[in-house]
């Protein structure tokens, strides 16, 4: 019997319970469209990681203090506050290093546009002028740092345009605002750029566009009082993007903090921290290995469902053999082979298997689509997951049909004419 | 006996067909037959006397515990599964007491079903079914389903998917059991017209007036051969 001539009874016999095989591959359906949107939503969070690295940032040596068993966990992980400006402007001057910068995020509560009030728990960025480029400045420049005098409302901020954009008016350069930071504190700055997009400067800040406002790291002096403030991360910039310039950066930077000039090192050594010294690539690498980590947890759970959905199939097949004992009697009677009865129902179950894993792509690329405009990451065509799906769902069909397919085909005829 | 059964269609030696659930059942004790070519039996006796055992053996649907089946000539006792099904889909056409037609096909892909499992395409399947439907009088029923029939329509269509292989034999096991009189006697007709083209046909029946349409009837008594009566044709 022709391969045609199979598809066509078997398609016969799932169309004749619509309902019932469409639950049957439910189980396969979730499964394949678990993996589908979660490769999606990986690989277009990777595309948008990568994306994020500028050639000028791929030349930054990104520097936090963390327990040594937060190490590989990606940037910033267990990192604690422990260096000082002093030991951004040391930095800068060794042999090396083109410039170095303290970096931290500060806690933040809201922003204030005349009468308009926003909230950001999110917080805002307080770094070197150093951080941010001047090309990447589409309106007015960078905040220069320096001392801040908070009172007169001179402190400056540069601004992305998502963030510009949370009010009603637009926030343009010149405009005054008033920021809510620790303790009910209200600080008036003056906006002098605006970013040209809202993309994230670094791999500290996370990834993908969204409202981001960055202030100079003196800002900090507000909060402590007498002591030296301490920042979380620092930033040593090589004159170039080569291996070699870089490897020296790294080296030079990790002596001095180590060493016994650095306020770090003191700051580090009393707490057992560790240095990690990082560039952008490096630390996408092992952020790619923790996304890599989940995937392939998602892709296990989905293997789960997808067994499951195989038992499902297999289930079903046993029940439609048993309730087609007749025809299979009919069938063997004007002449059908043991083969093609075996045929037969294994195309029955690899249909059910490939619909379910058809409808699943379609629903987790859907999803994945849905979800990756949703949380604004670029959304990747899994090509190759696509065709894997496929595949899987013919094995999943193959293996769940075979014993039931096995057991139709050696059904005797007299047995089977004479089952009610 | 060796040169008879090569000439005869079916052609029986000692066959014994034994079920054991329990107490043994002697099915069929020991039956030789000749059955020649283009002949019309009748097999009669009472229920439980091994009738559709002796149908199903030769139809090579069953296997006897004892003895040999010759078909044309050829020993099917000895032969593997796959030719036993070979035979059963293009030699013998079967006809069933309660039809055995696939619920979800029109009558036309009932007949055509043995031609599927020939390889035959499917444009020819269709052609060949309809030419054979027609001839049984169902030329304007292609598309029904068997539910959408009466019982002498079905037996027709199992008629019609029975011949579609053109087989040298007929085996019918009661095939006017399920059908009143009238619709028995058109369905004998048939049978007629089928013997008159120079089929073999070996019939099984417990109704005399059936019966006689045969040249000869074959009585069974528990699993044996009583007697072998020959008909003078004037009941047909
Ligand atoms: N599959 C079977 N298992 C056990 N006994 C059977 C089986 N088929 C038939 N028999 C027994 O064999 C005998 C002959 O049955 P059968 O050939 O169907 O008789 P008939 O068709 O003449 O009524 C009966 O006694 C019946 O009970
Ligand atoms: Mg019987």
């Amino acid at each position: 019997m022709k391969l045609l001539e199979s598809l066509r009874i078997s398609w016969r016999a799932i169309r004749g319970h619509k309902l019932r095989s469409t639950l049957t591959t439910l189980g396969v359906i979730i499964g394949i469209a678990a993996v589908i949107t979660f490769v999606t939503l990986g690989a277009g969070l990777q595309e948008g990681i990568v994306g994020d690295i500028s050639p000028d940032d791929q030349r930054n040596v990104y520097v936090w203090a963390a327990p040594p068993e937060n190490s590989g966990q990606g940037p910033l992980a267990g990192a604690q506050p422990v260096f000082t400006q002093r030991d951004a402007n040391q930095a800068a001057n060794l042999s090396g290093v083109e410039d170095a910068y303290v970096y931290t995020p500060v806690p933040g509560q809201s922003v204030t546009y005349g009468n308009e009030t926003v909230a950001r728990q999110s917080g805002f960025i307080a770094t070197g002028a150093g951080y941010l480029d001047d090309d990447e400045i589409a309106d007015g420049r960078r905040f220069t740092g320096g001392t801040v005098d908070p009172e007169n409302g001179t402190l400056e901020v540069v601004l992305n345009p998502a963030m510009a954009g949370l009010f009603e008016q637009n926030v343009s350069v010149g405009d005054t605002l008033t920021l809510g930071v620790f303790q009910g504190l209200q600080v008036e700055v003056t906006v002098v750029g605006i970013l040209e997009d809202s993309e994230s400067r670094s791999a500290f800040e996370g990834f993908g566009p969204s409202p981001r406002l960055y202030i100079p790291a003196d800002f900090q002096l507000i909060g402590g009082v007498g002591e030296q403030p301490r920042y979380i991360a620092m930033v040593a910039e090589a004159p170039t993007r080569s291996d070699a310039d870089i490897d020296q950066v790294k080296q030079v930077t990790e002596q001095y903090l180590t060493g016994p000039d650095s306020d770090a090192g003191e700051r580090a050594a009393s707490q057992d921290l560790a240095f990690e010294l990082q560039t952008s690539t490096e630390l996408i690498g092992q952020l790619e290995d923790v996304l890599n980590l989940l995937q392939n947890f998602v892709v296990g759970i989905a293997g789960i469902s997808l067994l499951v959905g195989s038992i499902g199939i297999a289930n079903i097949m046993l029940v439609s053999v048993t309730e087609r004992t007749r025809e299979i009697g009919i069938m063997k009677a004007v002449g059908a082979q043991r083969r093609d009865i075996l045929g037969l129902f294994i195309v029955e179950a690899v249909i059910l298997g490939v619909l379910g894993a058809i409808m699943g792509t379609a629903l987790g690329l859907l999803a994945g689509y849905a979800v990756s405009g949703y949380i604004g990451i670029p959304w990747v065509f899994p090509a190759r997951w696509t065709a894997v799906a496929i595949v899987v769902g013919i094995a999943v069909g193959v293996l769940a049909g075979l014993y039931p397919a096995w057991n139709a085909s050696r059904t005797d005829p007299i047995d089977a004419l004479r089952y009610e | 006996m060796e040169t008879e059964s090569r000439n005869s269609a079916v052609s029986l030696d000692g066959v014994v067909k034994t079920y054991r659930l329990g107490e043994p059942v002697h099915a069929l004790d020991g039956v030789s037959l000749e059955v020649p070519r283009g002949s019309y039996t009748a097999v009669m006796g009472p229920s439980g006397s091994g009738k559709s055992t002796l149908m199903n053996l030769i139809g090579c649907l069953d296997t006897p515990t004892e003895g040999e089946i010759f078909l044309d000539g050829q020993d099917v006792t000895r032969v593997s599964d796959r030719e036993r099904t070979r035979i059963r889909g293009e030699d013998v056409g079967f006809v069933f007491q309660t039809f055995n037609l696939m619920p979800r096909l029109t009558a036309r892909e009932n007949v055509a079903l043995p031609m599927v499992f020939r390889g035959i395409g499917r444009a020819e399947r269709r052609e060949r079914a309809a030419e054979v439907l027609d001839s049984v009088g169902l030329g304007d029923r292609l598309e029904h389903r068997p539910n959408e029939l009466s019982g002498g329509q079905r037996q027709r269509v199992a008629i019609a998917r029975a011949l579609v292989n053109d087989p040298a034999l007929l085996l019918a096991d009661e095939p006017t059991g399920n059908l009143d009189t009238e619709t028995g006697e058109q369905i004998m007709d048939l049978f007629e017209e089928l013997y008159e083209r120079g089929n073999t046909i070996l019939m099984v029946t417990h109704e005399r007036s059936i019966a006689e349409h045969a040249e000869r009837i074959v009585h069974l008594l528990d699993g044996e051969i009583e007697r072998i009566e020959q008909l003078s044709g004037v009941g047909r």
